[in-house]
Order: structure tokens, then sequence, then C-alpha cells
């Protein structure tokens, strides 16, 4: 009798640690990415639950499109059925909207209770009204890889690699027509030169919205101003700079014709392989392209971006937020915090894919030789790369109303005629203007 | 489902009482109908519903809809500047695409009707298309569309022809896609070479008796008992034209300049990219009346062309 009654009590012992253990706060993360980052994430999480006795993650991954528009069509969908999970990544050009809406979780008085505000790159924090609603995962930002090899037959300088002392887009351009070469050999000007047979570029560069920014920047125009209210791609300026670009395709013929539009690359040799190959001299894409690039078997190089009036650069990435109806806000900033912290998913930032969102990472030396003390990132990296993020800016997507819009309805078609040779920058962006203001779609800031 | 109904309507009219059995029959009718039912009910006539009401709102999905009556359908017909642009480039690849896919199926189809030796290798290669996932296909034909390096294009150079764009050229994009989809008509094919053994020999002897040749009994007899798989092809075509979406979203993202904008693709970015879910569902609803309309035309006209075996032609 009395055993039974201790076996009973015993039980009950157990079924209330079960339930203790069962009253574990579980946070759903949600995120998007490559499968190496996906692998890079659910390491952080294991970490962050080792640290955290009690709370448990769990991973929501969305495999990634290229546009996002999938990602973002289900999370909206999350909103609208009270679904959304704890926190995760978010698309920044909808950050605006859904943080106006009141979807994010406030972190203003958080970041400012731990002093973080001046701990990361001042560019990192997403506000509206003055208040902080979520951050940047990561830092990207533009720079242009070359090939050594075939810099050195072409009997092209090394570029420079302070930011500062970039070529002007003269010179770039002379040097590529110095490297662009037929199958027999003759340069882009020379008698003969066949543009439909040649063996090597002289440079590819990246044409979607983003990779314009900051060449748009440096030569005194932009797309939209930062106060969502002047559209800036119809200024003398900007039409300029666009029509100096089309020039490398269409006039110079230094630079293949890529569709910017195409959202599949497929058939097209991925530039970082003509690079590799010895098809390409200069290549102007994502600091993330890196991860890739680095990878592959040639003698690469990374210089200062060609500059049209000053130095520019822009400041890209995904957002990172908690979302509002979150039933665990103080778990949630744990997690946030774990995953704003570089250390913890150090891989990322190592192999290239990713900088770091930290101020310290970017002057303290033992920082800033925990990521790029490898052969991933080569010397000139610092000069060219690193330092170029004090100057860079953050593109208008996270801020500017209807930006997405007036970038895919309005600009990109007409872009893509000018790329193709068949109207002038002049003619395209004029048209977009007026698209532009005829749906009325300068509506400020959020 | 009409026909069952009907028996069941003749039954109770004949006996006048609802009899045991009747009343029995009818309980297993129902409880088998009601998960067909239910789900028709549920998943296609609610959201249908739900579609049109939301295509009166102002509705990001996250914040409250805003009746704006037919403020969405005026937007459509006469603010969207790329609203007609869908429209034509739509009507384009459907009007060009499907005469050209059945003109060829037809052709196809005949002359894998032929007895020759190793038909069934020659059907299964003209077959074997359609199994290919579109997004396969798109990207194989991104490979040989490619300006540069591509196999088409270096074919052109060999022959001594100018080289293409394809599908990175405004005025190449769309006869880029219809030359894609013709390589895909295998499923046309099949139901066209169903249709063609069905046709019942002794009226092809029949002509042969009369001295009729090929092109007689082609014209007189194939073609006329042809015509009912030639009408379901159409419509087929047609809507399935209507609502190409695949190839652009994965191709050409609509481009360039906008000259693959199909009527779909501009649906899905309104909804989807730049949140307007009560423009979009005016859109969709545009779409699906045309639809309508076109198949209601093209069924009352078909009196004047079809012809059905066993019916006197009028």
């Amino acid at each position: 009798m009395r055993n039974k009654r201790i076996a009973f009590f015993a039980a009950l012992a157990v079924l209330a640690a079960s339930l203790a253990i069962a009253e574990n706060v579980k946070l759903t993360f949600v995120y998007w990415g490559s499968p190496n980052e996906d692998i890079a994430l659910k390491e952080a999480f294991k970490s962050f639950e080792a640290a955290n006795p009690g709370i448990t993650v769990e991973p929501m991954y969305i495999q990634g499109d290229i546009s996002g528009t999938e990602y973002a069509a289900k999370l909206r969908a999350m909103a609208e059925t009270d679904t959304l999970p704890d926190l995760g990544y978010f698309r920044p050009d909808q950050f605006g909207e859904f943080a106006s809406a009141g979807y994010m979780l406030d972190l203003t008085n958080l970041v400012q209770r731990e002093n973080m505000g001046k701990a990361y790159l001042p560019q990192v924090w997403l506000k509206v009204n003055n208040r902080i609603y979520g951050a940047y995962t990561a830092a990207e930002c533009q720079m242009m890889f070359y090939n050594k090899d075939v810099l050195k037959k072409a009997g092209v300088p090394l570029p420079p690699s302070d930011y500062r002392k970039g070529w002007s887009w003269d010179q770039f351009v002379k040097y590529c027509r110095m490297i662009t070469t037929d199958y027999k050999g003759r340069h882009p000007g020379d008698a003969g030169f066949d543009d439909r047979q040649v063996a090597t570029y002289g440079v590819s560069l990246q044409l979607w919205h983003a990779m314009l920014t900051p060449p748009l920047w440096s030569g005194g125009g932009g797309i939209v101003s930062s106060d969502g209210r002047k559209f800036l791609m119809d200024s003398p300026e900007s039409i300029d700079v666009i029509q100096k670009i089309a020039d490398l395709i269409n006039k110079e013929k230094v630079m293949p014709y890529t569709s910017p539009s195409s959202t599949s690359q497929a058939g097209l040799p991925a530039p970082p392989v003509m690079l590799a190959n010895g098809q390409l001299g200069f290549y102007i894409t994502g600091q993330w392209e890196l991860l890739d690039i680095a990878k592959m078997n040639f003698p690469m190089g990374i210089g200062a971006l060609p500059i049209f009036k000053k130095p520019a650069q822009m400041y890209i990435s995904g957002a990172s937020v908690i979302f509002k109806s979150t039933k665990h806000p103080k778990e949630a900033w744990l997690l946030y915090k774990w995953m704003m912290t570089p250390d913890k998913t150090l891989n990322l930032y190592s192999s290239g894919l990713w900088m770091p969102t930290k101020a310290s990472w970017y002057s303290d030396p033992s920082d800033l030789a925990k990521w790029t003390d490898n052969p991933v990132h080569p010397p000139e990296y610092r000069t060219a790369v690193i330092d170029s993020m004090k100057i860079a800016e953050t593109i208008p997507e996270a801020r500017v109303k209807n930006y997405t819009q007036i970038v895919n309805e309005c600009v990109n078609p007409q872009l893509d005629r000018v790329w193709l040779g068949e109207i002038t920058a002049q003619e395209a962006l004029k048209k977009a203007g007026e698209l532009v203001r005829r749906q009325n779609l300068l509506q400020g800031t959020w | 489902m009409r026909s069952s109904g009907a028996a069941r309507e003749t039954i109770i009219k004949n006996g006048r009482k609802r009899n045991y059995l009747t009343r029995y029959n009818n309980f297993w009718g129902w409880l088998f109908i009601t998960p067909v039912v239910l789900g028709l009910s549920l998943w296609v006539a609610f959201p249908l519903g739900l579609s049109l009401v939301a295509s009166f709102t102002k509705w990001d999905l996250i914040t409250r809809p805003v009746f704006v009556g037919f403020k969405n359908y005026i937007d459509m017909f006469v603010f969207d500047p790329l609203f007609w642009q869908a429209v034509v480039v739509t009507l384009y690849y459907t009007l060009v695409g499907v005469s050209l896919q059945i003109v060829l199926a037809f052709g196809a189809a005949m002359l894998l009707n032929t007895k020759v030796r190793g038909m069934n290798f020659f059907r299964t290669l003209f077959y074997l298309p359609s199994l290919v996932p579109v997004i396969v296909s798109s990207t194989l034909w991104m490979w040989l569309y490619n300006p540069q390096f591509g196999l088409l294009n270096l074919l052109l150079i060999h022959l001594g022809l100018e080289p293409q764009k394809w599908v990175y050229g405004t005025a190449t994009v769309i006869p880029s896609l219809i030359l894609m989809s013709i390589w895909g008509v295998g499923n046309i094919i099949v139901i066209f070479l169903a249709g063609l053994q069905d046709i019942p020999k002794q009226l092809l002897e029949a002509v042969e008796i009369d001295g009729g040749n090929a092109f007689h009994s082609f014209r007189h007899v194939i073609v006329p008992l042809m015509t009912p798989t030639i009408l379901y092809n159409v419509v087929i075509g047609i809507i399935n034209g209507f609502q190409t979406f695949t190839q652009p979203y994965i191709m050409t993202n609509g481009g360039p300049a906008n000259a693959s904008l199909f009527y779909v693709l501009h649906l899905y970015r309104q909804a989807f990219m730049f949140s307007k879910m009560g423009y979009a569902n005016a859109m969709a609803w545009f779409v699906f009346i045309a639809t309508g309309v076109i198949s209601i035309i093209i069924f009352k006209t078909s009196k004047l062309w079809v012809f059905y075996q066993g019916e006197d032609k009028k």
C-alpha cells in the first residue's frame, strides 16, 4: 500500500517535471537564404539554445526566390491571418509599410537601454517616425573584382585599391577597350573588329536597380531623393551616367549584354565563370559574390570602383525584425541580439557572404582579423571595400513609398530599351519620369 | 452529374411516390457527393465570391480593406499604363500561338497517323517535350536563345544570317515564346491523333471508290470529322494562352521593356509585389469574364463550322 503511494507521488513528480519542461518558451524564427545560410543559422540557433536553457528556437526556412516576392507574399498572408512568427528576416522594401501598420515591435527603448546604438554602423537601424522597428541583418555593398592575368596580358595596370582613388570613368573605359578582343585579337575600334565573336570582354556590370545606385550617386544623380518627393532618374546627371553605362555595351562594345530583367540568368555563362576563365577583365557586382568567386581558382583581385565625380558606395541588406504579435518579446529580444552578434554566425562573414553590422568589426584589429584574416579576403579588400563603408548610403527601398513600383514598373522597362540600344538614356528616363508622375507614385517616406 | 440528377427527377415524376428505395438512394447519393460539394463551395465558390467583393476594395492584406466602388475597374481601363500593354501582349501570344499550334499539331498528327516502321518511336519523340516541366524547358530554351553563346545564334551565323536577340529583344520576345510553345504541342498532337483514329475507315474507302485522291479525303472527310477536336483544342488553347505565366515569370520577367508583360504576370505583380490585392482581384475578374465571353462566342459560332458524327449537315 505504502509502496503504491510512493509510486503514485513519484509519477506525479515526473509529470510535474515534464510539464515544467513543456513550459519552455518556443520562438519561431523566419528567414530566407542559400542552403549555406540555412546551415549557419541553424547552428546559431543551437548555440543560442545551449546558452539560454528554457528557450527553443523553431527555424522557419522559406527558400528564397530571386526577387523576394514569394517571401513577402507569405509573410503578408501570415500577417492577415494573425499567424506571424516571433521574429526573423524581413524584406526591406516592405518594411516601412508593415512598421507603419503596427506589425513590428518598437525596439527603440531596448536599443537605448543596452547602449547598442553606437556599437553598430549608423546605417543599421531601420526607423519609422524616428522609432527603431528593425535592423539590417548584415551589410553589403558594391565591389569590383578583376582577373590579374587578363589585365597583365592586355597591358592594363592593376586598379587602385583605395576606394577614394578609383580610376575616372574615362580611364576605366580606356582599359576596358584594351582588354576586349575578338577571336582574331582585334580590339573595339580596330578595323574589322567583330563584336559578335568576342573572346574577352573588358567588364560586366550588374544592371539591376541597386547596382546602378553607386554609379548614379558617384555622378551626382540617383533614382529617387531620400525624402521620396523627387524623381532623380531624369536629371541630367543620372541620364549621363546611364548613357555611359549603356555605351559600354552598344558603343564601346566592351561589355556583354546581360538582361537585367531576366529573373533567371540561366543560359548566360555567369560572369564569375567568365572572370575565372579569363573571358572577362572586370566584374562589378555585389560584395556577396565573394563567397563564390573566392572559391574559383584564378588570380583574383579587388579594386576601387571607378569614379564619375566623387567616390560613392551603397549599403544594402535584408532586414531583421521582431513581430509585435509575439507572446515572448523578452526571449525574442535575446535571440534578436544573439543573431546581431557576428561571432555567432562567423562563417557567414569569413566565407565572404556578408559584412558585419558591428562597428568594431571594421576598426578593431582583433575583430577585423576574425572575419578577414583568411584567403577569401585579399589584403586590398580592406581599403577598397571595408573602408568604403564609411561613405555608404542606404538604398532608399526601406524608406521611400512605392519604391518597388517606381523601379519595377517605370524605370526598369525603360532602361531595358537603353541597354538594348533602341533608345537613348535621355528618351527613356524622360518617359520613366512621366510614368512616375502620371501614376502619382512620389508619396514621400514612411 | 447532370444526367444522374435528371434520372432522379424522372423516377420521382414517374413514380409519384418517394418510396424507401428512392430515399435510401438519395441519402447515399448526397453522402457521396458531400465531399465534392463541400470542397467546391468552400475552396472554389467562396473564394470566388470573396475575390469579387475584394475587387471593389483597396486592400493590402495588412490594413483593413476600404470599399472604393468601381475605382479599381476605372483605374484598370483608364489610368494603368501597363494594363492595355498586358492585354495586347497576351492577345498577340494567344492568337498567333494558338493558330500555329493547331495547324502544326494537326499536321504532325496526320504524319504520325500513317503506317510507317518505327511509328511508336516517332510518336514518343513528338510527345516527349510535353512531359518536360515548364521550368526545365524554360531553362533549356534560355540556353538556346542566348544571344552570345546560344545554339540558335550559332546556327544563324553559320548559315550566314544575322544573329537575333530572341527573348532579349523587344520585337522577338513573343515570337520566341511562341516558338517554344510549339515545341511542346505533344498534348494537342495526342488529342488530334485520337480523333484521327476515330475516323471511320469506310468513309475514307468510299472516297477512294468514288475516285477521290488524298486531298479529297482530307478536305471532305478528315477535316469535317475533326472539327469537334479542333474546337476543343482552340478553346483550351485560348484559355491556356490567357493564363500564361510561368514562361515570362521564369524567362523574361515581363521584359525587355514590358514586351512580354503577360496579363497574369502583371496581375501577380500588382497582388504580391505592390500589394494591391483589390486591384489584382479586379484584373482577375476581367480576364475571367473575357475568357467566358470569348468561349461563348466560339461555341455559338461553332455551329457554323463544327460537324458532329451522326448529325446531318444543315
